[in-house]
Formats: structure tokens, C-alpha cells, sequence
């Protein structure tokens, strides 16, 4: 999870590319840094970004904290750029953080800042439209739909 | 034909090539040194806009791309061919400089895992690009490490020369990330010397491979002048001379007799045994309508139910079914099928009133006939009483010759066995005494957190449990790690005991949305995973029908898994599956074999009663099998009407699997041959051919098969077209009572009219009433349209 201070409306929205084959990953990026590990900076998004990455591998967890993470790779290039966090830790989901479950390294990525509708400054967080929650998961109820 | 092999000792080298054709390729990669001096000019940028006209005055040349799989410089991501897209078909045609004899290629890779990396691939080569053949079928690890492949480069143990060679793409390590190929290297000789006699070796084999094909058109089409001259020309035999000798004797001679000799001997010499060995199932349902005792206003077998368990103890023929759920409720009855008897007993009621499990549905049981014992583990409780009642994984005994139950646990997870599941698998190890249960979902209580993104379901691993200690181990934990240990644990999975290799087969489930169409034994003994499919590679090892509602038997004697396909999750593919699908897999021969799949045909033809030959298609019910008799049994389950969905069923039904023996291959033979031999003496012979059909040809005949007594009727009421001698009419009248006898009562309305037809024509000829034909009545058929039998048309007016 990633947090610098508890607002995040002042903060600049990013247009993440793919810095080996400058695909466009995601138009709502936020430079933060690492909740448990603030020395690391990187780009955070809030929506899973469709069509331009896809998971690679298999979960794991690194010894900074129990949050469990699967990698994403761009799918333009097939190079990993990032990695989605499948099941937050309790520590870091009670400590202040941006909501984001989306990463990308910096050494992977190149952020862009967007100009809002003026066309002269910088889009900030604030004024990004909130998308609509998707739905809930319903998972659960397909697997039981069979069994009896 | 003498074939020059070549020096021996020819060294193999690096072959020189040329990047030729491709199918697409990605251009947007930036070499290390652009994207140094981009990363240097963007970070001071603020617009996208800018940023995006940098990208493209970056420019780079097509040689350099082309070069890329040339070179082999594992440390930068952008040196290799990738294509634009994983949509078929994706392919890299390499040119060598001269031909050359390719014995292998080796792929370089980027020094990391790479999810582009080729995971399935396939090469082929030749001298021009129209004619090129298969070289190779394999796939590359997702590791730093460059892997080397021998290509074919022999025919009949003659080397072979290419010119071309063509990588084809199949599958990389991501199946939605596009193909890369960093580097390609080729070894093999393209010494002139050498070369040049295999070139013109090669040239005389696809020259002979034409003639034979020329042969075999000239024979088809009767150009017998053309044939016997080229063949004496050039010297090529075409085929098997018992061939020859048959084609002769049938075709040339029409020597009927003679044919079915040489097929006879031919089959008792054993020429058709590999051909029968191959040959797929038939299968055969029945529905067991069991006995009623007098009823005492209780019900004499089981009712309706789906998620309910079934046992079968070969031993004594008895089918012992527990439990499941009704639409509304779950229940507790414990019943058992005699098969000898054919009658259901009621053991129990409610087995919670006997000590016994209380009502339950999705469980899973298990028996040990050696020691005559059932076992039953888990149940499933729905999210309404998830936190109400206990969550306490119970296991119980059940004792058939004292018919007493017996707790072993109370909560199994205590034990250090699995927690509460649903939708598992367990299975019996007699020999040993030990229980093996995997897979599953743990239930547990809807926790006040209701962040669904928090709670992924939770999969039961693989446990052990030692009947004899009465203790509990876990030998696998749920891993998505791709270790070759490691197993993914799944719910609606398959997981049969083979007692002669004492091996557990595990295949397809479910997890959350993923079907998974891997498959993998488990040696209890020594502990280790063997790996079959793992569900990727589109070969002869990879599971059917993964997304349905499987069911699966295994018979360690014929080293045979029997699938039935069940019903479609994807509620839109229902439309479709009218019918089961039966499939079955080889163990020795890691190949799958479909039995019957679903029949369009039966979509088409609604009159045909399905009902009557196979249960409808469903899920949540059970198959168990009995490997001594080869019989499989099926009860109930949920049919999945959407208007009904409280509806589940209580039919019964048996499965037999047929394979054709030499004896009804032999007949079938005959059976073609007769046939024909009718059809040519009907042109010249009526009366005659009349006679034939009803001695010679209808011994043939298979009575239970359906098409083939249709057959030989339509033939017989043609035949009767013409004005026939009294005496005849008894024959008639014999073969009517005959076949109407043993038909399906479908079919006799094609005899009826066959016949009526002959009478009617018999009548008219000796001059009684037309009307004859009418009184036979017209009760067969079986769609309830009348049959309209008209003299004057030449052949049977069937109306269906």
C-alpha cells in the first residue's frame, strides 16, 4: 500500500507507460511510495488496468509485510512492470494508504502528467471523475451453483 | 531404391540464414541505448503530448530489428523478433544461405523468465516454402537457459535437405502475451558434397510418393491401361498384396464368395485386432425400474435428490446411497440397491437417529469392501446457516454387517485433518487402510469484514488418513507455486484410486472463476507428483469438456478412466448439450478417447425419445462403478431447469461399454458384402435377389441395430415392387411376425409399410380386397402420424 500524507486530491494524475515499448499501461496513475518501505517510490492505480497488463507467475509475499502480491507484466512487450496486490495485510490496510492495489516500478514504467480540460494545467486526483465500483464478485455463488 | 547416406563423420556447424518472412512483428521495442536517452528527456517533460512525438522521431532501422534473433544478447529485452499479436496464425520463416541438412536449432533467451517465451512451438522446413514438412513439436522452459531441439532430418533413415525453415508460435508462457524469440541458432551440414546426393535423393522420393499417388487415382477411376503400363514402368507396388488380392477378387471378378473367405481368414489370422483394439465403445443405457415391495405407505426406494453420495460394493453387487438434497432440504436416509435382487432396501430413515450423520448433501463417502465399511466426510451448509450452526467437520463410520454408525470425529480439523469442505473428493485405499481426501472449499462463518476482496475462498489441501492409528496428515498444502510438487487445490475435481498402481488421478475442478483443466497422479507411497497435462499443451493428454459437471469411474484391471460429461456450467452452452458426452482415458497410452459427444442431430429431430435411451444431461448427481461386471450405475441429481429449480430426479440407470468382438466385426464384413451382392442381383434378378435377402443377407443382419434392419426393410419392400408369385405371401407373413417382434417400436412403422406395400401389391395380384394391407393395423408408429401406403408409387411412402 502506498501513502504520503493522508489527502491525495492535491497530487498529480500520471499517464503510465511502458518505458520498453512505451504501451500505454494506465491513464489514472499516482507517483507514491511504499507504505512498508518508504524508501521505494513507484506509480500506484486504483482500477485494474484492462487490455494492458495481465498477471504473470504465481502470488507471493516478500518480507516486508504479509501482503500477498501477484505479478503484472505489460502485454505489448511481456516485460513485468508492476504488480497487484491480491490480499492486503491488516497493518497495511489499517494505515493511512491511497486505496491503490495497482503498482508499477519506476524502473518500469514512465509517468506523464495529464493536462486537465483546460489544456494548461496539470489533472490533479481531486478532480479525476471516480469510476463506478465494479460489481461485487460473485465467485462465490458459481462454485456453489453446481453442487446440488 | 539404394539411397546415398552421406559421408559418415560430416561435421555439423553453424548454418548461415537470413530472416525471409514473417507474420507480423512488433516494432515498438526501444534498444537500451534509445531508451536511455528517452528516459533522460521525458523526465523533464509535462505533456503526454510531447512525449508521444519523441517516441516516434525515435527511429530505427529494419535491419537492426531484422538482426535481432541473430544475435544473441540475452541481457537486452528489445534484441529478439516478437509478434504483433497472439492471434493465429504467427510465424518466422528463416532463409539459409545454401541448402543444408538442419539436424538442430537452438533457441537463446533473455537472461530472466520471460512470459513470452515459447511455451509450445512448432518447426517446419523445406526446400521451397509451399512444401514444407514437420520437423518438430516442443516447447521452450520460461528460464535464462538456451535450450537445443534435434530436428527430424531423416526420412527412412535418409537425411533430407532444407532451405527454409519455419518457426510457428503456438503458446507462450502467458496466453495473452504476444510471441518473442530472442535468438536462432541452426547446426546442421550444408557441405555441398553431402548436400547435393541427399538433395537428389529427395528429389526421387517425392517423385515416387506422386507416382503412387497417380497409381492409386488410375485404379479408383478403372483406367486400367494407364495403371498397368505405369506401374510397369516405373516398378512401384502400391499397396499390401492381400489388398491386391481382395480388390481383384471383389472389384475386377465379382467373386463374392471368394471375398468373404479372404475377410474370414483375415480376421481369424488376426489382421483386424489392432483395428478392434481401437475401436470406440458403444455405449449402452438402461433404466432400472426396480422392484416395489408392498408398501406400508412409505416409499420403496429413494426420491428425488441431487448432491447425494453413492457407493457400490462389487463384491455383493450393492449400490449403497446417503443423503443429499431434495430442492428444500437436506436428508438422511441411507438406502441399498441390490442389483441381483433388483429391489431397494431403506437401511435407515434418518441416520442421526442411529448415531449416525445428521442430514447432509455435497459429502463424500467412501468404501472399504475388504473390511465392509463406509466412510462420509463433509457436507455443505448454505450462507444462511454458516453461522448458526457448527462448523465442525464431523467423519463418520459405517458398519455394514452390525448396521451401526460410529463417530470417529468430531471435528476433523482438530485432528490435524481438513476443515469443513464441500465439493471434494476422498478415496479408499484397502490395502493399506488409509483414506485419501482432497480438494474442497472450506466453509467458514461470513465474517463481519465484508471486503469480498479480503476473503478469497479457501481450498482444502491433500490429507491422508490412517483407518488403523486413526490420525490425520497433510501431504499436500494449496499451492499455486508451479513446483513439480506443488498442487493447486480446486472444488468439482475428479480423483479415482487405481489399487494396482496405487496411484490417486486427479483432474479438472474449479477455483473461483478458473476452470482448470490440468490432470496429475499422486504415488501414496512414494509421496510424489507426477505431473500428466498440465492443461496447456492442445495434445492427446489433455482433459475434455473442462467447465462441465464431470463425473468420473476407473477400472485398474483395463487401465481405464470413464468420463461423463454432466451438464455445462456456461449456462449458454446448455442450449446445445442435449446429450452426455463419454469419454474415455487409456492410462498405459496417455490418451483420451471420446465414446459419443453431444448429437446435434438430436437437437434436429425432437420426435426421437432421448428419454428412452440415455438419462438427460445433469449435475449433482453419481456414477459409481463396477469394475468386476463393467457395469456403472447412476442416480438422480439436478437437471438444471431453470424454470424448476427446486426439480431434481430420482432415476436410476445402468451403463454397459460394447466393443465390437472379431465375431460382429466378421458379421459385419459379410453383412457389406451381401448387401452389395443384393443390390447388383436386384438389377438383374428380382425374384432371386428377393430370395437372397431373406436367407442369406438377413442372417447378417444386426437386430439391434437399428440402422441396419431399417436398411435391409426398405431394400425388402422395393424388391416387392414387382407382381410376386403366391407363394411368397407365407415368407411375407413369417418375416412380418419376425421383425416386428424384436424391433424398437420406432422401426415398425417402416416394416409395417414395407410390408403392407408387398402385401398389398400381392393382393391386388390375386385378385382379393386392397383393403388387405389396412387391417394389419398401423401400430408402430411410434410419432402417431398415419401411414399412407399408395400402390402406384415404386417405392414406400414413409411418413415420419
Amino acid at each position: 500500500m502506498s501513502s504520503s500524507g493522508c489527502t491525495f486530491a492535491e497530487r498529480r494524475v500520471s499517464v503510465l507507460c511502458c518505458r520498453f515499448c512505451r504501451q500505454v499501461l494506465s491513464w489514472r496513475g499516482m507517483q507514491a511510495v511504499l507504505l512498508a518501505d518508504t524508501d521505494t517510490d513507484l506509480y500506484s492505480t486504483d482500477i485494474p488496468p484492462s487490455g494492458t497488463v495481465d498477471f504473470i507467475g504465481s502470488c507471493y509475499f516478500t518480507e516486508i509485510c504479509r501482503c500477498k502480491l501477484k505479478n503484472i507484466a505489460c502485454l505489448k512487450c511481456g516485460n513485468v512492470v508492476g504488480y497487484h496486490v491480491i490480499c492486503p495485510c491488516k497493518p497495511c490496510l489499517l494505515s493511512c494508504n491511497n486505496g491503490h492495489l495497482w503498482m508499477f516500478h519506476s524502473q518500469a514504467v514512465l509517468g506523464i502528467n495529464r493536462l486537465d480540460p483546460s489544456g494548461v494545467n496539470v489533472l490533479l486526483w481531486g478532480n479525476l471523475p471516480d469510476l463506478e465500483e465494479s460489481t461485487e464478485d460473485t465467485s462465490c455463488t458459481s462454485e456453489e451453483e453446481y453442487i446440488r | 531404391m539404394a539411397a546415398a547416406a552421406g559421408p559418415a563423420g560430416a561435421e555439423s556447424r553453424v548454418l548461415g540464414y537470413s530472416l525471409h518472412r514473417w507474420s507480423s512483428f512488433s516494432s515498438t521495442y526501444l534498444p537500451e541505448e534509445q531508451n536511455q536517452k528517452l528516459l533522460l528527456f521525458t523526465e523533464r517533460s509535462t505533456s503526454y503530448l510531447t512525449f508521444l512525438v519523441v517516441c516516434f522521431c525515435t527511429c530505427f532501422s529494419l535491419n537492426f530489428l531484422l538482426r535481432n534473433i541473430l544475435v544473441d544478447r540475452p541481457n537486452d529485452q528489445s534484441s529478439r523478433w516478437s509478434s504483433e499479436s497472439n492471434y493465429p496464425p504467427q510465424y518466422l520463416i528463416l532463409k539459409l544461405e545454401r541448402p543444408a541438412i538442419v539436424q538442430s536449432i537452438t533457441f537463446g533467451k533473455y537472461e530472466k523468465t520471460h512470459v513470452c517465451n515459447l511455451k509450445k512451438f512448432k518447426v517446419f522446413g523445406g526446400m521451397n516454402e509451399e512444401n514444407m514438412t514437420d520437423l518438430l513439436s516442443s516447447g521452450l522452459k520460461n528460464d535464462y537457459n538456451k535450450e537445443t531441439f534435434t530436428l527430424k532430418h531423416k526420412i527412412d533413415e535418409q537425411m533430407f535437405p532444407c532451405r527454409f525453415i519455419k518457426i510457428v508460435p503456438l503458446l507462450s508462457w502467458g496466453p495473452s502475451f504476444n510471441f518473442s524469440i530472442w535468438y536462432v541458432e541452426l547446426n546442421g551440414i550444408d557441405d555441398p558434397d553431402v548436400v547435393q546426393p541427399c538433395l537428389n535423393w529427395y528429389s526421387k522420393y517425392r517423385e515416387q510418393e506422386a507416382i503412387r499417388l497417380c497409381l492409386k487415382h488410375f485404379r479408383q477411376h478403372n483406367y486400367t491401361e494407364a495403371f498397368e503400363s505405369l506401374q510397369k514402368k516405373t516398378r512401384i507396388a502400391l499397396e499390401h498384396p492381400m489388398l491386391t488380392d481382395l480388390h481383384d477378387k471383389l472389384v475386377l471378378k465379382g467373386d463374392f464368395d471368394a471375398c468373404e473367405e479372404l475377410i474370414e481368414k483375415a480376421v481369424n489370422d488376426g489382421l483386424f485386432n489392432q483395428y478392434i483394439s481401437q475401436q470406440e465403445y458403444k455405449p449402452r443405457w438402461g433404466q432400472i425400474i426396480p422392484k416395489s415391495t408392498k408398501g406400508d405407505g412409505e416409499d420403496s426406494r429413494p426420491g428425488m435428490r441431487g448432491g447425494h453420495q453413492m457407493v457400490i460394493d462389487v463384491q455383493t453387487e450393492t449400490v449403497y446411497l446417503f443423503g443429499g438434497w431434495d430442492g428444500t432440504q437436506d436428508l438422511a436416509d441411507f438406502w441399498a440397491y441390490s442389483v441381483k435382487e433388483n429391489q431397494w432396501t431403506c437401511i435407515s430413515r434418518d441416520t442421526e437417529k442411529e448415531s449416525g450423520p445428521s442430514a447432509r448433501s455435497c459429502h463424500k463417502m467412501c468404501i472399504d469392501i475388504q473390511r465392509r465399511q463406509i466412510y462420509t466426510l463433509g457436507r455443505y451448509l448454505d450462507s444462511s446457516v454458516r453461522n448458526s450452526k457448527s462448523l465442525k467437520s464431523d467423519f463418520y463410520r459405517y458398519d455394514i454387517d452390525t448396521n451401526t454408525w460410529m463417530l470417529l470425529s468430531e471435528d476433523t480439523a482438530a485432528d490435524g485433518g481438513p476443515k469443513l469442505v464441500f465439493d471434494h473428493q476422498m478415496c479408499m485405499d484397502s490395502e493399506k487402510h488409509m483414506i485419501y481426501t482432497f480438494g474442497g472449499r472450506i466453509l467458514t462463518c461470513n465474517g463481519s469484514v465484508d471486503d469480498s476482496r479480503a476473503s478469497e475462498p479457501q481450498f482444502s489441501g491433500l490429507f491422508a488418513f490412517d483407518c488403523q492409528c486413526q490420525t490425520w496428515k497433510l501431504l499436500r498444502e494449496d499451492s499455486c507455486n508451479a513446483g513439480p510438487e506443488d498442487i493447486q487445490s480446486r472444488i468439482g475435481h475428479c480423483m479415482l484410486f487405481h489399487s494396482k498402481n496405487r496411484c490417486l488421478y486427479v483432474f479438472g475442478g474449479q477455483r473461483s472463476k478458473t476452470y482448470l483443466n490440468d490432470f496429475f497422479s499422486y504415488d501414496v507411497d512414494s509421496d510424489h507428483v507426477d505431473i500428466i497435462s498440465d492443461g496447456t499443451k492442445k495434445d492427446s493428454g489433455m482433459v475434455p469438456m473442462t467447465g462441465f459437471t464431470q463425473r468420473a469411474t476407473i477400472d485398474p484391471e483395463l487401465n481405464e478412466i470413464h468420463v461423463l460429461s454432466g451438464l455445462s456450467k456456461d449456462k449458454e452452452k446448455r442450449e446445445e448439450n442435449v446429450r452426455n458426452s463419454f469419454w474415455i482415458y487409456d492410462i498405459v497410452r496417455n490418451s483420451w478417447s471420446c465414446v459419443y459427444k453431444n448429437d446435434q442431430a438430436a437437437k434436429e429431430n425432437p420426435g426421437k425419445s432421448l428419454q428412452e435411451e440415455e438419462p438427460c444431461p445433469r449435475f449433482a448427481h453419481q456414477l459409481v462403478y463396477d469394475e468386476l461386471h463393467k457395469v456403472h450405475y447412476l442416480f438422480g441429481g439436478n437437471p438444471g431447469k431453470s424454470c424448476s429449480p427446486k426439480m431434481r430426479l430420482d432415476d436410476f440407470w445402468s451403463l454397459k461399454l460394447c466393443r465390437p468382438s472379431k465375431e460382429y466385426l466378421l458379421r459385419h464384413c459379410k453383412y457389406l458384402i451381401r448387401k452389395h451382392r443384393f443390390e447388383e442381383k436386384a438389377q438383374t434378378d428380382p425374384l432371386s435377389a428377393l430370395k437372397y435377402l431373406q436367407n442369406d443377407l438377413y442372417v447378417t443382419v444386426d437386430h439391434s441395430d437399428p440402422e441396419e434392419t431399417k436398411e435391409v426393410l426398405l431394400h425388402e419392400g422395393v424388391q416387392r415392387n414387382d407382381p410376386a408369385v403366391p407363394q411368397l405371401t407365407i415368407e411375407v407373413h413369417l418375416l412380418l411376425l419376425h421383425f416386428r417382434g424384436g424391433l424398437h417400436h420406432l422401426q415398425r412403422g417402416v416394416v409395417v409399410v414395407a410390408v403392407l406395400h408387398g402385401l398389398h401389391l400381392l393382393a391386388k395380384s390375386s385378385g382379393t380386397a386392397a383393403g388387405t394391407g389396412a387391417n394389419l393395423g398401423a401400430p408402430g408408429c411410434g410419432n402417431g402420424q398415419s401411414l399412407q401406403v399408395d400402390a402406384t408409387l415404386k417405392s414406400p411412402n414413409i411418413a415420419s
